[in-house]
C-alpha cells in the first residue's frame, strides 16, 4: 500500500513540477503573480481535447499547436501586466485574479462544465511487478518532468540567455545596471512559461478531468510547489512537486480522501507564514 | 497616489446627488416593484452582497488585500445556522453569534499572517478557505458534514409594542432588515473612516515605513480592522443562511463569496465609503437583469472583465474617479 | 366581394372552433435543473423527461383544453442560482408548479423557495430524508433514499454477502446519507463496512485511495459516486491491478452513455436503476415503450433513468393540476398540492404515491449487471432477467 502511495505521489508531484514551471520562471524573473496560470494550463488542455475530438489529432500533435496558443496568450499577458502600476505584485494578483474568473466562465461558455477526458488507452497500460502497478502514463509524467527540469536547468545554467534571466531573477535593478533588457526578459520568460504551460495542459486533459473551475487548485499547486523551491530556483521545484504529491498521498492513506484538499492549503500557508523565500531558496542578503 | 480628500468643486452635486437619490429609491423599492417579487429578491441579494463588500472595503482601508472572505462569510453562516437549530436560538441572537465567530476565525489568520503583506497576504488568505471549509466538511458531529443544513429558520420575528412583522415570511420585511443592516454597516465604515483608527489605517496603507516612523501602530490598527472587517462578514453570512434556510459548505465557502466583495470593492472604489455598495448595487442587478439572460453560462465573465479593466485603467474605482473629476 | 366575406365567414369559423383552446389561458409550470457545470449531462436528461411529459399531456388535448406551458431555468449546478431561478420561476413567472432539480443541494434550496412562495414542488431526483422532514407540505419528490438502500442492503446480505466491504461516496448530502443507510443496514445483519471513505466530487486521482482498497484487499466495492467518479475509479482500479469481485455504482452506472465511455472495462459492474428502457414495472410495458419512442423522436437519443425521473415528476404535477381543474376549482398552490397528496398513478419507473411528507411509497430500484455489453436485472428475484455473476472473473 505504501509503495503505491510513494509511485503514486511521484507520479501526480512530477505533474505538479510541470505545472509549476511555467509559473515559477514568470513570477520569478518578472515579479508577476499570475492568479489565472491554473486557468492558462486548464485552457491549453482544452485546445488539445478539441483538437482531439473534433479533428482526431493524437496527443502528442496537440501539444505543439497548445504551446503555439499559450504563446500567442502570453504574449497578451505580458502586455497586461506591463500596463499595471506599483505595487506589482499586489496589483498582478487582483487582475489576475479577474483574469481567472473571466477564463473560467469563457470556458464554461464555450466547452461546458462536462468532465472532458482525453483517453489515450496507451497510457493506462502499464507494467505489475511484485504487486506494484506502474502506468505508462506515470512512467511518462516522471520522465517529461525530469527531462523539462534539466533542459531549463541546462537553459539557465550553460547559456547567455539563461545566465542573463537568472541575473533578473536575482536582482532586477542590479541586472538593468548590468545593461540587460530587463523587460526583454520579461518577454522571453513569458515565452518559455508558455511553452511549460502549452506542455503541461495536454497532460492534464489526458492524466486528470478538464473541467472549467480545476484551475484555481492548479494555480494553488503551482504557487505552492514556487514557493517550496524558493523564488528563481529550478531544480528545487521537482522536489518540491514530489513532496507535495507524497503529502497528498500520505494524507489520503492517513486521513482518508476527504482531507486532500487540505494538505496544498495548510502547506501553502505553512510556507508564507514561516518560509516565504522558499524552504530551498537561499536567504536574500 | 490615492488618498480621500473630497475636493471643492469635484461634481459635490453629483457625489450628493446620486447617493441619495440611490436611498430614496431603495427605500421605496417594495412599493415600486410591488408586481414583481422577482426584482425585491436580486435586490435583496444585491444589498447583502454590499454589505460584504463594504465589510471587505474596512480591511481594504488599511492596505490588506484578502482573497478568502468567503472563509468568514461561512464561519458566520453556520455558526448562526447551528445555533438555530439546537439549541434553538432565536436568529435575533445567533446573527451577531455568527458574525462573533467570523472575528474568532480572523483572530487566527491574524496571527497567522501577522507578518505578510500584499500579494503574500491574499495569498494566504486565498488558501486559508479550505481549512474552515474541509473542517466543516469532515466534522459531521457537529456541523452535519456533507449533509448540510436543512430547513434553518428563517429572519425572525420583530415585535414593537403590539406590531409584530415576522420578517422571514414577508419579501418586503427581509428586504427592509437587510436594508437596514446595510446601512447600519455604512455608518460603521464611515465612523472608521474618520476616526483615528481610520486615519492611521489609510496612513499605513499610503507609506508604511512613515506611517510606523511617526509612531502608528500599525500591526495593531490592521488587526483591529481585520476583525471589524471578518464580524461584519460573519454577521452578512448569517443572514444569507436564514434567507436562503439551507446550505452546504461547498456554498458558503465557495470562491463566489470571496471574489464578490473583491470585484466590487474594487470596481466601486476601495478608497471610498460608499464605493462597494454602489457597485454591488448597480453590477448585480445588471448582471441578473441583463446578462444573465442574454449568457446564461458563463455570464460571471463579466465579472472578471470589470476587474481586469478596473484594475488597469481604473484603480480607484468607477465612483472613486467620479468624485475627483474635475 | 363575396370572396371577401367568404373569407371572413371561414375566419370566423375557424376561431370559434379554435379560439377557445387558442386563447384559453395556457396552464404555466417550471423546470430547474443543472443544464450547465458539473452536473449538465444529469440534468439535461431530467429535463427532457419534463419535456416528453409536457407533449405528451399537449398532444392529448392539454389539461381539460388547457396548454401546458414550460418555461425553464438552468441552475448551472449551483445551489445560489438555483435560488434566484425558484424566485423568478414563483415571483415573475408565476408558475403553478415547479418540478426538476438533480442534486440535493440545488432540490433542497428550491424546496425553502417554493415553501416560501406556496407553490408545489415536485423534485425529480433527491435522497437526503431530511429534505422530507422539515414539514414543508409543498415539497415532493418521485424519488428517495429507501429506495437505493433496501434493494442493494438485501442484494449484499443475501446474495453477495462480503466479507470486506468497502463503500466510497462523494461529497454530497445524497450520498453521504447513502453510505451511513447503508452501512447502518448491513451492520447489524453481520457485514460491517471495513472501509468508509468520503471523496469531493471531482477527485482526480484515486490512487492512494485504490492502494487502501487493496491493502484490505476489499472484495465488494460500493462507490456513490457520479459518472465522472466512476470513468475515473474504475479505470484506476484496473490500471493498480486490483480486482474486486464486485463493483457497484448506484448512481451513473445504469446509462448507455457508461457503457459507451468505458466500453469493455464496464463488463461485470453493478449499477441499480429505477427504470430502463426495457426494464419496467409489470403492467406499464406500453407507456414505457411510447414513452422510449417520444423521447427517440424528440431528442433523437436513449432516454435514461434520469429521463424518467424527470418524466415521472412531471407527470405527477401535471396529474395533480388536472385533478383539480376536474374539480372545477382554481389551479392555486394549496389545490395543487392538496391533489398531489392524494395522488395514485400507475407510472412505468413506480406506482406513485406519496406519504404524508412527500416521499414517494413504493419507489425501489432493481439490481443491474453487465454481461456481455448489455445490462441484466439480477436482483430482486422477482424481476431479474438473469442471474449475477460473482465473483467477477478475471
Amino acid at each position: 500500500m505504501w509503495v503505491t502511495a510513494l509511485v503514486s505521489g511521484i507520479a501526480l508531484g512530477s505533474f505538479y513540477s510541470l505545472i509549476a514551471m511555467g509559473f515559477a520562471l514568470i513570477f520569478g524573473v518578472t515579479h508577476a503573480f499570475n492568479l489565472a496560470h491554473g486557468e492558462l494550463v486548464v485552457l491549453a488542455g482544452y485546445v488539445a481535447y478539441w483538437l482531439w475530438k473534433g479533428w482526431g489529432l493524437s496527443l502528442v500533435f496537440t501539444f505543439p499547436v497548445a504551446v503555439a496558443v499559450l504563446l500567442c496568450l502570453c504574449l497578451i499577458l505580458q502586455r497586461l501586466f506591463a500596463l499595471l502600476r506599483e505595487p506589482l505584485e499586489l496589483n498582478s494578483i487582483v487582475m489576475s485574479f479577474g483574469l481567472a474568473i473571466l477564463l473560467q466562465n469563457g470556458m464554461l461558455f464555450a466547452f461546458s462544465g462536462d468532465y472532458r477526458l482525453i483517453r489515450t488507452p496507451a497510457l493506462t497500460e502499464g507494467v505489475y511487478v511484485n504487486g506494484l502497478s506502474l502506468t505508462y502514463s506515470q512512467i511518462a509524467l516522471v520522465a517529461l518532468s525530469l527531462v523539462a527540469i534539466g533542459l531549463l536547468h541546462l537553459l539557465m545554467h550553460h547559456t547567455y540567455l539563461g545566465k542573463a534571466l537568472r541575473a533578473t531573477i536575482q536582482d532586477r535593478e542590479g541586472a538593468a545596471l548590468a545593461g540587460i533588457n530587463v523587460r526583454g526578459m520579461g518577454l522571453v520568460a513569458f515565452g518559455f512559461g508558455a511553452v511549460c504551460i502549452g506542455l503541461a495542459g495536454p497532460l492534464y486533459g489526458s492524466v486528470h478531468y478538464l473541467y472549467p473551475a480545476a484551475g484555481l487548485q492548479a494555480t494553488l499547486i503551482a504557487i505552492t510547489v514556487t514557493i517550496f523551491a524558493g523564488v528563481g530556483r529550478i531544480r528545487g521545484l521537482i522536489v518540491g512537486g514530489w513532496l507535495l504529491g507524497l503529502a497528498e498521498s500520505a494524507a489520503v492513506i492517513l486521513l482518508g480522501s476527504s482531507w486532500r484538499e487540505l494538505v496544498s492549503a495548510v502547506i501553502l500557508i505553512g510556507l508564507l507564514v514561516f518560509r516565504p523565500r522558499g524552504i530551498l531558496g537561499r536567504e536574500e542578503g | 497616489m490615492e488618498r480621500d480628500v473630497p475636493r471643492k468643486g469635484a461634481l459635490p452635486g453629483l457625489e450628493r446627488g446620486i447617493p441619495i437619490t440611490l436611498l430614496l429609491g431603495l427605500v421605496f423599492l417594495p412599493f415600486l416593484a410591488r408586481s414583481s417579487g422577482y426584482v425585491l429578491q436580486v435586490f435583496t441579494h444585491a444589498l447583502l452582497l454590499a454589505s460584504l463588500a463594504l465589510a471587505w472595503n474596512i480591511l481594504g482601508t488599511g492596505g490588506l488585500i484578502s482573497l478568502g472572505h468567503a472563509a468568514f462569510f461561512g464561519v458566520g453562516a453556520y455558526a448562526s445556522g447551528l445555533l438555530s437549530l439546537k439549541p434553538a436560538l432565536s436568529p435575533w441572537l445567533t446573527i451577531p453569534v455568527g458574525g462573533l465567530f467570523g472575528a474568532g476565525l480572523a483572530v487566527i489568520v491574524g496571527v497567522l499572517c501577522r507578518r505578510l503583506r500584499g500579494a503574500y497576504f491574499a495569498l494566504a488568505t486565498l488558501a486559508f478557505v479550505e481549512i474552515p471549509r474541509v473542517v466543516t466538511d469532515n466534522w459531521d458531529g457537529l456541523t452535519r458534514g456533507s449533509l448540510g443544513l436543512v430547513g434553518l429558520p428563517g429572519l425572525p420575528v420583530l415585535i414593537i409594542g403590539p406590531w409584530r412583522v415576522e420578517i422571514g415570511s414577508s419579501a418586503a420585511a427581509s428586504y427592509y432588515l437587510v436594508l437596514s443592516y446595510t446601512l447600519v454597516v455604512v455608518f460603521l465604515g464611515a465612523l472608521l473612516w474618520r476616526s483615528n483608527l481610520g486615519l492611521a489605517l489609510q496612513a499605513a496603507r499610503e507609506e508604511e515605513t512613515a506611517a510606523r516612523a511617526v509612531g502608528v501602530h500599525v500591526d495593531r490598527y490592521r488587526f483591529l480592522s481585520l476583525l471589524l472587517s471578518a464580524f461584519l462578514t460573519g454577521t452578512s453570512g448569517a443572514i444569507y443562511v436564514h434567507l436562503t434556510r439551507y446550505t452546504v459548505p461547498g456554498l458558503v465557502y465557495s470562491l463566489h463569496f470571496s471574489a464578490v466583495p473583491v470585484i466590487f470593492a474594487m470596481c466601486g472604489g476601495r478608497f471610498t465609503i460608499l464605493g462597494p455598495a454602489l457597485a454591488a448595487l448597480v453590477l448585480y442587478p445588471v448582471d441578473q437583469f441583463l446578462f444573465h439572460p442574454l449568457l446564461p453560462a458563463g455570464h460571471e465573465f463579466l465579472y472578471g472583465l470589470v476587474l481586469v479593466l478596473v484594475v488597469l485603467f481604473m484603480p480607484g474605482g468607477l465612483w472613486g474617479a467620479l468624485r475627483r473629476s474635475p | 366581394m363575396l370572396a371577401w366575406r367568404a373569407t371572413m365567414l371561414c375566419c370566423l369559423i375557424v376561431l370559434i372552433l379554435v379560439g377557445p383552446s387558442v386563447f384559453a389561458a395556457s396552464i404555466k409550470i417550471g423546470d430547474i435543473h443543472p443544464l450547465t457545470g458539473r452536473l449538465a449531462t444529469h440534468g439535461l436528461e431530467s429535463h427532457q423527461g419534463v419535456i416528453a411529459a409536457v407533449a405528451e399531456v399537449n398532444e392529448a388535448g392539454g389539461l381539460l383544453g388547457r396548454q401546458v406551458e414550460l418555461v425553464s431555468r438552468d441552475d448551472q449546478s449551483l445551489p445560489d442560482v438555483a435560488i434566484s431561478r425558484a424566485e423568478e420561476l414563483c415571483a415573475k413567472e408565476k408558475v403553478v408548479g415547479l418540478t426538476g432539480g438533480y442534486e440535493d443541494s440545488l432540490v433542497g434550496a428550491v424546496s425553502e423557495v417554493a415553501r416560501k412562495y406556496q407553490v408545489p414542488f415536485v423534485a425529480s431526483a433527491s435522497l437526503q430524508k431530511e429534505l422530507a422532514r422539515h414539514g414543508n407540505p409543498y415539497f415532493f419528490r418521485v424519488a428517495g433514499l429507501q429506495g437505493f438502500v433496501e434493494p442493494l442492503c438485501d442484494f449484499l446480505s443475501e446474495r453477495l454477502r462480503p466479507q470486506r466491504l468497502a463503500i466510497l461516496h462523494a461529497g454530497t448530502p445524497g450520498a453521504t446519507e447513502f453510505a451511513a443507510d447503508l452501512e447502518r443496514c448491513l451492520q447489524p445483519r453481520g457485514f460491517p463496512v471495513r472501509l468508509a471513505e468520503k471523496f469531493r466530487p471531482g477527485t482526480p486521482d484515486f490512487v492512494p485511495l485504490i492502494a487502501k482498497l487493496a491493502a484490505l484487499p476489499a472484495d465488494v466495492i460500493v462507490s456513490g459516486g457520479f459518472f465522472a467518479d466512476h470513468i475515473l475509479l474504475v479505470r484506476q482500479i484496473k490500471e493498480q491491478h486490483l480486482r474486486p469481485k464486485a463493483y457497484i455504482g448506484p448512481w451513473g452506472v445504469a446509462y448507455e452513455t457508461f457503457l459507451k465511455e468505458m466500453g469493455e472495462d464496464a463488463e461485470y459492474l453493478y449499477g441499480t436503476a429505477a427504470w430502463m428502457p426495457g426494464i419496467t414495472l409489470p403492467g406499464t410495458e406500453a407507456a414505457s415503450r411510447a414513452f422510449v419512442e417520444r423521447c427517440r423522436r424528440l431528442f433523437k437519443r436513449e432516454p435514461s433513468s434520469t429521463t424518467m425521473h424527470g418524466y415521472t415528476a412531471a407527470r405527477a404535477l401535471l396529474a395533480a393540476i388536472e385533478a383539480v381543474l376536474r374539480r372545477g376549482q382554481p389551479p392555486t398552490g394549496a389545490n395543487v398540492r392538496q391533489a398531489l397528496a392524494g395522488l395514485d398513478l400507475l407510472l412505468p419507473m413506480e406506482r406513485l404515491s406519496f406519504d404524508e411528507r412527500g416521499d414517494p411509497r413504493s419507489y425501489r430500484h432493481v439490481v443491474l449487471q453487465v454481461q456481455g455489453g448489455r445490462f441484466v436485472v439480477v436482483y430482486p428475484p422477482e424481476r431479474a432477467t438473469g442471474s449475477a455473476v460473482y465473483p467477477a472473473p478475471p
